[in-house]
């Protein structure tokens, strides 16, 4: 099955989005900080969508993306930020590395479900 | 160095922030009490959740007060009981940053925000230390048993002055924009 990484420092925000995903059938992990998402997206070449939290210790989400083009050269990941931030200038740097589409919190799960699926697939 | 326009409309997107970010569900009541210079260090709550907004012109402090009594853990944790109530305040206080963020960025193009930390309330009275030029404090009333405190500081490093209303209906948060 294919697999959903959520990446955030907030085990609040890991346990609603992850729970949502897995009530509606996908198969989630989790990561708290974009380098231990890096970690998680080596050891599991599964995963098909990873959403990430952009404002995290140790490693923020932007840059989190860009090691996955550059370092890790898996272009194929499709990488959704879910963040609290909304400037365009974020969303320029993160289009730039890659990143197929920007949520800003709060989580909305009904509206972005099918998405979700389709890029998890 | 901020107007009084500019105090006015960070005041406004505050309470609206406040109002829809700060409830667990939609239609809780949320009532925000302004107090005065003299009452600005009683805002309830010995624990304090921080969050700061940057950009070149200022620094913005949003300072989320909560007391870990049951009322709020009842009320934040529901179910979660493995989760800290810090913890939950740190992500209900970075939604209502967030939303402060996301309508003030429409005037500052450059702000960041940071990640949420807590500290204890007793820091609260040293803001003055930090020589604000807005300094503005609030009692929050959430449903019949819940009471937060919300302090905002704002330290300007050049002139900061404009004007933002906010819309009750102004809400466009967690649907996928597609790059």
């Amino acid at each position: 099955m294919a697999k959903v990484l959520i990446v955030d420092d907030s085990s609040t925000v890991r346990d609603e989005v992850a729970g949502f995903l897995r009530k509606n059938g996908l198969d989630v992990d989790t990561a708290v900080d974009g380098k231990d998402g890096l970690a998680k997206l080596k050891a599991s070449p599964g995963i098909r969508l990873v959403v990430s939290d952009v404002n995290m210790p140790n490693m923020d989400g932007l840059t989190m993306a860009e090691k996955i083009r550059g370092e890790l050269a898996n272009a194929s990941v499709n990488i959704i930020m879910l963040t609290t931030e909304s400037s365009p200038a974020m969303k320029e740097r993160g289009k730039a590395a890659g990143v197929k589409g920007w949520i800003v919190k709060p989580f909305k799960g009904d509206a972005v479900l099918e998405t979700f699926r389709k890029l998890a697939g | 160095m901020i107007s009084q326009q500019a105090k006015d409309s960070i005041e406004r997107i505050f309470q609206h922030s406040a109002r829809t970010r700060l409830p667990v569900n939609d239609g809780d009541a949320c009532e925000i009490t302004a107090l005065d210079a003299q009452q600005a260090n009683t805002a309830p709550g010995s624990h304090i959740v921080v969050l700061t907004i940057s950009s070149i012109a200022f620094r913005f402090l949003l300072v989320l007060h909560f007391d870990d009594d049951k009322a709020t853990r009842d009320y934040y944790l529901r179910d979660a009981e493995d989760r800290s109530l810090a913890e939950a305040l740190m992500e209900v206080g970075n939604l209502c940053c967030g939303g402060i963020n996301q309508r003030m960025v429409e005037f500052f193009p450059d702000l960041g925000m940071s990640t949420p930390y807590q500290l204890s309330g007793a820091c609260v009275p040293y803001l003055t230390e930090l020589k604000p030029g807005y300094l503005a404090a609030f009692r929050v009333n959430i449903g019949a048993n819940v009471q937060l405190g919300a302090t905002l500081c704002m330290c300007a490093s050049s002139p900061v002055d404009f004007v933002a209303y906010v819309s009750e209906n102004e809400e466009s948060t967690g649907e996928l924009e597609l790059f």
